[in-house]
């Protein structure tokens, strides 16, 4: 028992020190924040919105901000506050789950690439290198093209358009670790490969993986953002990129359509970098003082 | 013959003719040119030889760790038990490291995976290589602890939290955790102190002596050798050039190379005005020469050394020297 509590305290003033350095940079606080509030919206968007985000009032077209629409109305009458609300949920969704697949997947292959070398890290990387010749938007595009439109099919796409980069930062840390001695020593021991990258290379190379991650959150709403405005996304839901897409055509009269979707695109991926840029210094030993 | 090693115990470890090469890009370097030697239970083996001679090569040659690419096990055998262990797959290899033979590295500051707590790392050698549930390979950590003289409590503790000497014993409480058979000891003393040496050699050496483990202990250091060897092979270039018990090597020293060794060490008893130290350096193993691999630095060279790499030969039974100088009768 006492055991369990000297494990947790101790595991528990490691994070407190990172903890302590990302705290020190005021704008990866204010990014962190930001961040806090983006995801609550989310959780709770059914209590915050007022109406629901598919409600039409043809009573009430083109409002401009008001007190019962605190971000006025669309042109079906709609609340544009409570679909960026509603908004918020399907853009985090989309940008995790994504994330995660291609973490995942990048994680994996960006471990086998660094540790056995040779060969498969040619192949493995070369294969990178030509996903990253073409750029990623072009790629989500073209991959969600080929899927067809739809939510599921646009996390693909981001998905795959994201594991090159993941992989690359993946094999260059295992790189770094596989030849610590360590390694050697867990090889000595009788440990299996399998055993040896995951016991020994990965938490080793978390902190990269992580910054990586965070910064790619972003990357992956607006992807997700950029795919909806094309119309690759499910037009019955209410996505930022979406909504930004239909307000376009009456940017000239109704700006409000159009600026507040954009605003809330703008915030999340702003406080994603804010807060990764911080992670990263944070977790860098380098840079402590 | 060494009488306190009476050879009635069955031999453990036996290496014939090694051979390992690393291929480079700037052609193949000779690492280990066909290195024999044996060792019992119980006894312990000291690898001695400069840096760069292939000491490290060989024990990672009978690990089969020797990393491929670029180094490769050219021929040879190495019986550990009468098994070979090179004609064993991978499965099989890997089931004896750890548990039969375990290693213990140089350095200690960075042999140990600093995202985990020490006692941790010693239940991972145990729950690999014995059915233990988890708790029970945590309270087998917690007494290979306190054999190595830390303090159980520690056990949850991270390696930057020890000394580098407290490091090295929960490198030796690794190794010791599956009561191996062999311990390859890789210089465990040359990153440490002098004073904390001394006590990682002497719990090196109880431990061994308590439990019977073969050791081959890989070092530059003769004191070190003197403290804890009954056997020794001195490597030069990848060959072994003098091989006996530890009488033969300090008292009766027959290669120019071994007698070098000991020119260079200070000695108490005797009052010398400078130590002497052999000239010139180790021949580059990407380029070895023709002949004898220390004719360019030896004293007493002919012209006959350069013709070809001398045999082995046994001066007295058990003590092999690979000078021709001894051939003929002389190297006294």
């Amino acid at each position: 028992m006492s055991e369990n509590i000297q494990i947790q305290a101790r595991k528990r003033s490691q994070f407190i020190e990172v903890w302590r350095r990302l705290c020190r940079n005021r704008l990866a606080v204010l990014g962190m924040i930001l961040l806090v509030v983006i995801v609550l919206v989310a959780i709770f968007a059914d209590v915050i919105a007022p109406y629901p985000y598919d409600f039409q009032d043809y009573s009430s077209v083109f409002l401009g901000p008001c007190l019962q629409h605190p971000f006025g109305t669309d042109n079906f009458g709609r609340d544009i506050f409570s679909r960026v609300v509603y908004g918020t949920r399907i853009s985090l969704r989309i940008a995790f789950i994504s994330l995660a697949g291609s973490a995942l997947v990048g994680c994996i292959v960006g471990a086998i690439a660094g540790f056995f070398g040779g060969i498969i890290d040619a192949i493995i990387m070369r294969f990178c290198d030509i996903m990253m010749a073409i750029p990623r938007m072009v790629m989500a595009i073209s991959i969600a093209t080929t899927l067809g439109p739809g939510l599921t099919n646009a996390m693909i796409a981001i998905a795959i358009s994201s594991v090159p980069n993941f992989a690359r930062v993946v094999r260059a840390s295992t790189l770094t670790v596989k030849d610590q001695e360590y390694v050697e020593a867990a090889q000595s021991i009788g440990c299996s490969t399998a055993r040896i990258i995951r016991k020994y290379i990965f938490p080793n190379i978390l902190a990269p993986i992580i910054v990586q991650a965070t910064l790619g959150v972003g990357t992956a709403i607006i992807l997700a953002a950029s795919l909806s405005f094309l119309g690759l996304g499910d037009p019955l839901v209410p996505e930022w990129g979406a909504m930004v897409s239909a307000a376009r055509s009456y940017i000239r009269d109704y700006p409000h359509m159009i600026a507040f979707p954009g605003l809330a695109i703008m915030l999340s991926v702003l406080s994603l970098n804010l807060f990764g840029d911080g992670l990263r210094d944070a977790l860098d030993p380098k840079l402590k003082k | 013959m060494s009488v306190k090693n009476p050879d009635m115990r069955p031999e453990l470890l036996q290496v014939k003719d090694l051979v390992i090469q690393y291929e480079t890009s700037d052609g193949i370097v000779k690492a280990v040119n066909g290195v024999n030697f044996s060792l019992r239970e119980g006894e312990t083996l000291g690898l001695v030889g400069e840096t760069g001679a292939g000491k490290t090569t060989t024990a990672l040659g009978i690990m089969r760790l020797v990393p491929d690419p670029p180094g490769r096990i050219v021929s040879g055998q190495v019986f550990f038990e009468g098994k070979d262990l090179l004609k064993e797959n991978k499965v099989q290899m890997r089931a004896h490291r750890g548990k039969d033979i375990s290693m213990i590295f140089q350095d200690p500051m960075t042999s140990l995976n600093p995202v985990l707590t020490v006692g941790d790392q010693i239940a991972e050698v145990v729950r690999i290589h014995e059915k233990l549930s988890r708790a029970d390979a945590i309270k087998r950590a917690a007494e290979m602890l306190q054999i190595v003289g830390i303090p159980a409590e520690r056990m949850n503790e991270y390696p930057h939290q020890f000394s580098g000497g407290m490091k090295q014993r929960v490198v030796i409480a690794i190794a010791l955790a599956c009561s191996p058979k062999l311990i390859i000891a890789d210089e465990p003393t040359t990153a440490l102190d002098v004073t904390i040496q001394a006590q990682v050699l002497d719990l090196i050496h109880n431990i061994q002596q308590k439990y019977q483990t073969g050791m081959l202990m890989i070092t530059h250091d003769l004191g070190v050798v003197a403290e804890i060897c009954s056997k020794v092979a001195i490597m030069y270039a990848g060959y072994i050039v003098e091989y006996g018990s530890i009488e033969d090597i300090f008292e009766d020293p027959r290669h120019p190379y071994t007698k070098g060794l000991f020119g260079a060490l200070p000695n108490l008893k005797k009052k010398v005005h400078r130590l002497s130290p052999i000239d010139g350096m180790m021949p580059d193993p990407a380029n070895l020469p023709q002949g004898c691999p220390f004719e360019p630095r030896c004293p007493h060279r002919t012209e006959s050394c350069t013709q070809k790499v001398p045999e082995g030969i046994e001066v007295t039974p058990g003590h092999m020297v690979r000078c021709i100088c001894c051939a003929q009768g002389g190297g006294k």
